[in-house]
């Protein structure tokens, strides 16, 4: 499967998925005009990657700076997708980074661990961001 | 071609004092940031870039700078969708272009976002049903709400996710206030929404 690209706009994130390294980065600020459209294929590819992996160690690095409200639901989505391939045996590492200051971000990332038990969460708090 | 005709200077003087008088009753109402017309993605963006430079400077802290930030992409999302003021298709639901203002102050030492777009009357209903509950939860009950509102579908009437206003409550220290307000000889009302941040 061809890696995924999409370089970042002002109002959404540089996705970086490369599948051939079981390496995937999401980074920016997400406020599309119209989330469920944008995240639609990216998360489609994901589906179908996924489906295809066992006992794999994936690594996702989410390094998000803003996120609107429609992109938090769609990230979820995103989440849930990782949470079940580590129920199907592989090892799902979330890299979850944010400003120190952040509680937002930081609360969403700990509702993340809660919800998504299968995920190895690491919570990673930036200064000065 | 011919040169227009200069007005005579008292209707000029007339303009910069109109002017003069617009810019101080916005300098006294500590409004920072004002924009009426058509709002789109690129517009929102462009906005978005302005209001963070103005945060950056003003010394605020990093949470309330973000809180402020995000209910202000909230607002200005909302005109995008649901401003019944459209130049783009009804049943488009990318690239559009709507009509509303929103307005960025000061008063009483808190930042408040005020926000306005037309809406048909018969959405006044829904939205109140939506957004007046918010005014008596606690923060806790608000964050539980939005918790729920991730895990469940959307509402088949919203193209975002349902959580647009949640989010705005979250953000908010006081109640949202709003109002609608008729447009004569219109079935439509102006929606105001204000949030304290």
């Amino acid at each position: 499967m061809d890696d995924l690209y999409i370089a970042a706009t002002p109002t959404s994130p540089e996705v970086d998925f490369r599948f051939s390294q079981n390496v995937l980065s999401l980074k920016g600020e997400s406020y599309p005009e119209n989330a469920a459209a944008f995240y639609s294929d990216v998360i489609n590819q994901v589906r179908s990657w996924l489906a295809a992996c066992q006992g794999q160690h994936i690594v996702v690095n989410v390094a998000l700076a803003y996120f609107n409200s429609s992109s938090t639901k769609v990230l979820f989505n995103l989440f849930d997708a990782f949470n079940q391939a580590a129920m199907m045996g592989n090892h799902v590492t979330l890299n979850w980074f944010h400003d120190e200051e952040d509680d937002t971000i930081l609360e969403f990332g700990q509702e993340l661990h809660d919800d998504f038990g299968a995920l190895d969460f690491h919570d990673h708090a930036l200064s000065g961001a | 071609m011919n040169q227009p005709e200069l007005a005579p200077l008292s209707e000029h003087t007339m303009i910069y004092q109109q002017y003069r008088d617009f810019c101080e009753a916005a300098r006294q109402r500590h409004v920072i940031f004002y924009y009426v017309g058509y709002f789109s993605q690129h517009i929102v963006g462009a906005m978005a870039d302005a209001l963070k430079l103005r945060l950056e400077v003003s010394g605020l802290a990093g949470p309330t700078r973000r809180k402020l930030f995000s209910s202000f992409v909230e607002m200005a999302q909302n005109i995008i969708h649901y401003s019944d003021d459209a130049l783009t298709p009804p049943d488009l639901d990318n690239h559009e272009v709507r009509h509303g203002s929103v307005c960025i102050g000061i008063e009483n030492d808190h930042y408040y976002l005020l926000c306005a777009n037309p809406i048909k009357r018969e959405l006044e209903t829904s939205l109140r049903q939506t957004v007046e509950p918010l005014r008596t939860m606690t923060l806790e009950e608000i964050k539980q709400a939005y918790k729920e509102a991730l895990r469940s579908e959307s509402p088949v009437d919203s193209k975002g996710a349902g959580v647009g206003f949640l989010t705005m409550a979250r953000d908010a220290s006081e109640p949202l206030e709003f109002e609608f307000v008729p447009m004569a000889g219109e079935d439509r009302s102006m929606f105001y929404i204000k949030a304290i941040i």
